[in-house]
């Protein structure tokens, strides 16, 4: 079997606001096609950490390594590759549903992307709110749209915070089967989340992050 | 019934013991008395009170630096008005002037469709989301508690009206009389526009406002180009100041008689005011007054567009076009044919430079007329804001920042080349009797205010809120972070930094290179201090491990070439 490429590579990652260490030491490695999820308890660093893989903190040490390169949440390169759905997601007020994920799929050069969008579209069932806008979606239409921002385009590497957060029984249960098929064709993807069942759905190698110090 | 209020002895809100009294469930929860809306209301004026840490002189002896502010504000003012005055004397001819006098009557225009649109966006009668939760509910007489809010969004429009149109009368140099007519003109009529609202929002109608402010709109933009036409000696309207006099006693006369019947019909109507309806402008009010203590306007801002946007709800989906960044400046495109309101505002705001120089104002056109250009085009960036505020969308985006910001001011750039094309004709001189520019220079100076109107914009909507999480600077005032009062300046320095050569008679090119400076700093993501230490700190973690790998693996290199000689 061949060996599996090294998609993301954190060693020592350290985060401290002052004197509080949030994280601590943290080292992970993430290969092709597999998936890692974060546990632990509310505060333990789980989101600290994926914020520092997305590139949105800064880490206080360590280094942070995807495909090779140091992270850089700036780097279009490092942008083309890892998608992220964590807390700080914004939509366009003016635009609706479907135009937001169409923008997205253009943006990262897929012409035709019509039938990628209904497709996800359909997935996270908000083909009949395609035409609404961000504003005027419940919490959990919301959390559906982030996701599917993440489903448009092309991707190496998946960071999500907490995706289970806001969706129904039913939501849950197909992004756990999503993100298994989405791991079998050689996605990398990195989760926080408190949810054994969409753990055990993934397949996730499962890490458990300590409290703060 | 007497309106002072019993004591808590009186009231007997000693909690029960719950030792003797497990349970309310004996407690008969039939009302015994009839709720009286003077007493609660009087109730809640006690509470508040007590709640007060600080009397009005300790918070004007905390807050010095503001009012120290506000001193040095009124002293601008007033300097200005006198300035002004001298102007006006210098305006020779009867054009001038005349255009001059019929100034006002464009300002009360433009408050009339300001008041109109605060109305229709708050209320503008309103409640808070509290009082919606626990008054609203209660069995009470709800217009009994709303009428207090009824008065004072009348009392606001009419103060807002008399101090501004005092302020235009004025600045335009008005007579003494005139000052105090167009005052009390727009004044009364503000509030009667305001009470006309109201009446209409007892009736649930949003549509009679909506074209009453439409036509207010449409008179102001009249009213502009007459002001224009007639300075410029296009056509000839004589106004005297015994007539501008009249026609503002007549429309003082009219806001009354509105204000009158409207305050009337929409104390009427108060109790038929939906809830949501109350607390939804009252939430919009909460939301932009936090917004606006941070002295993020931006934010304010961005809770109007959500606003407008939920209003709205949902659109007709259109299929993007082209791929790459060519994706987000069709989009700007489409946006411009789904909300082309912003293209009215940019097409009156062109008429503004030809009025500034028809007034005799010219040295001062560039900074006024980019001053406004960039408040007519801080709509077409909404790409741009969505994508500076936070980060989350733009790490969506496989560009960098320059990219990114350079592809969402394409479509808002263009707006603003044609502008300054349609302006030229006002530095050259046509809207005036007096000599204007030479042709170059009248392109220079068009030039530079459409750039310095659009680079105004940019950093209007791209620049950074106070960041409340880093260290904050001591002031008299409380503790304060420290990019909070550049946010008052934002956009306002650019536009004085560029256009000042101009003002002081320099060369526009020495402008222009402002501008390319400028831009490329707006086009990086602005100087952020955090962004080059953590720069410096890339660079010099990159120098160290270059060392530590030479060291290690310098020598074995050496070695190995030598080998494969």
């Amino acid at each position: 079997m061949a060996k599996r490429k090294t998609v993301l590579k954190v060693s020592h990652l350290t985060k401290s606001y002052g004197d509080v260490v949030i994280v601590d030491n943290f080292n992970l490695t993430v290969s092709e096609g597999e998936a890692v999820a974060l546990t632990g308890r509310n505060g333990a660093g789980k989101s600290t950490i994926l914020r520092c893989l997305v590139g949105a903190d800064r880490p206080t040490e360590g280094t942070i390594e995807v495909l090779g390169q140091k992270m850089s949440e700036t780097n279009p390169e490092m942008r083309r590759a890892v998608a992220t759905v964590i807390d700080d997601l914004d939509f366009f007020p003016d635009l609706s549903v479907v135009e937001h994920l169409d923008l997205l799929a253009r943006a990262h050069g897929l012409d035709d992307a019509d039938a990628l969008v209904d497709e996800v579209l359909e997935e996270v069932q908000l083909v009949p709110q395609s035409g609404q806008l961000p504003g005027t979606l419940s919490s959990g239409q919301r959390r559906r749209l982030a996701l599917a921002t993440g489903f448009v385009r092309p991707r190496k590497l998946l960071i999500l915070d907490e995706p289970e957060q806001r969706l129904d029984v039913e939501g849950v249960q197909w992004l756990g089967e999503r993100l298994r098929q989405e791991r079998a064709h050689g996605l990398a993807i990195v989760m926080a989340s408190h949810e054994p069942s969409l753990v055990e759905a993934v397949g996730c190698r499962i890490v458990r992050v300590g409290a703060p110090q | 019934m007497s309106d002072q209020l019993p004591n808590d002895e009186e009231l007997d809100l000693e909690s029960p013991d719950l030792d003797d009294e497990p349970s309310n469930a004996h407690i008969d929860l039939m009302p015994t008395h009839e709720v009286d809306e003077k007493q609660l209301l009087l109730l809640m004026k006690d509470w508040r009170r007590g709640r007060a840490t600080r009397n009005l002189r300790q918070a004007i002896s905390d807050g010095y630096v503001a009012v120290f502010t506000a001193a040095m504000i009124t002293a601008m003012v007033v300097s200005a008005i006198v300035h002004a005055q001298q102007v006006a004397a210098d305006c020779s001819t009867a054009s001038c002037n005349s255009g001059r006098s019929l100034l006002p009557w464009a300002a009360v225009a433009g408050l009339l469709v300001l008041t109109l649109a605060a109305a229709r966006m708050f209320g503008p009668v309103l409640a808070s989301a509290a009082e919606g939760f626990w008054l609203m509910d209660a069995p009470l007489q709800r217009g009994k508690l709303l009428v207090r809010r009824l008065w004072m969004a009348l009392g606001a429009a009419l103060v807002s009206g008399l101090v501004l149109g005092a302020l235009v009368a004025a600045l335009t140099g008005s007579s003494g009389p005139a000052i105090l007519a167009w005052s009390a003109a727009t004044g009364l009529s503000a509030a009667g526009v305001t009470a006309f609202a109201a009446a209409e929002q007892g009736a649930e109608r949003r549509w009679t406002v909506k074209l009453l402010q439409v036509v207010v709109s449409l008179a102001g933009v009249v009213v502009l180009v007459i002001v224009v036409s007639t300075a410029a000696g296009w056509v000839d309207i004589r106004v005297t100041d015994e007539f501008s006099i009249r026609l503002a006693l007549i429309l003082s006369g009219v806001g009354l008689v509105l204000g009158i019947v409207g305050a009337g019909v929409a104390i009427h109507r108060l109790n038929r005011i939906r809830r949501s309806r109350l607390t939804s402008g009252g939430s919009l009010v909460s939301g932009m007054q936090g917004a606006a203590f941070a002295l993020d306007f931006g934010l304010v801002r961005d809770i109007l567009v959500e606003r407008e946007a939920m209003e709205r709800g949902r659109v007709k989906p259109t299929r993007g076009r082209g791929i790459g960044l060519r994706a987000l400046v069709w989009r700007d495109v489409q946006r411009l044919i789904r909300y082309p309101k912003p293209l009215f505002l940019l097409a009156v705001s062109v008429v503004v430079p030809y009025a500034v120089q028809a007034l005799g104002l010219g040295p001062l056109n560039a900074p006024i007329s980019a001053l406004v250009l960039m408040a007519a085009l801080i709509p077409f960036f909404s790409t741009l804001r969505v994508l500076s505020r936070t980060k989350g969308l733009a790490r969506a985006f496989p560009y960098n920042t320059g990219e990114i910001r350079t592809a969402a001011s394409v479509a808002p750039s263009v707006l603003t080349a044609i502008w300054a094309m349609a302006v030229i004709p006002a530095y050259l001189g046509v809207s005036t009797e007096e000599a204007g520019n030479s042709p170059v220079r009248a392109v220079q100076i068009a030039l530079v205010t459409a750039i310095a109107g659009l680079l105004a914009a940019i950093r209007w909507v791209s620049a950074k809120s106070a960041d409340y999480s880093k260290p904050m600077l001591a002031t008299q005032m409380g503790a304060m972070p420290p990019g909070l009062l550049i946010n008052l300046i934002r956009g306002f320095d650019i536009v004085a930094l560029v256009t000042f050569p101009v003002i002081v008679g320099w060369s526009p090119w020495i402008s222009l290179v402002i501008a390319l400076i400028a831009f490329s700093i707006l086009r990086s993501g602005g100087l952020d201090r955090e962004s080059l230490a953590e720069m410096q700190e890339d660079q010099k973690r990159q120098m160290e491990e270059q060392k530590k790998k030479s060291s290690s693996t310098g020598g074995g290199d050496k070695v190995k070439i030598t080998r494969g000689r």
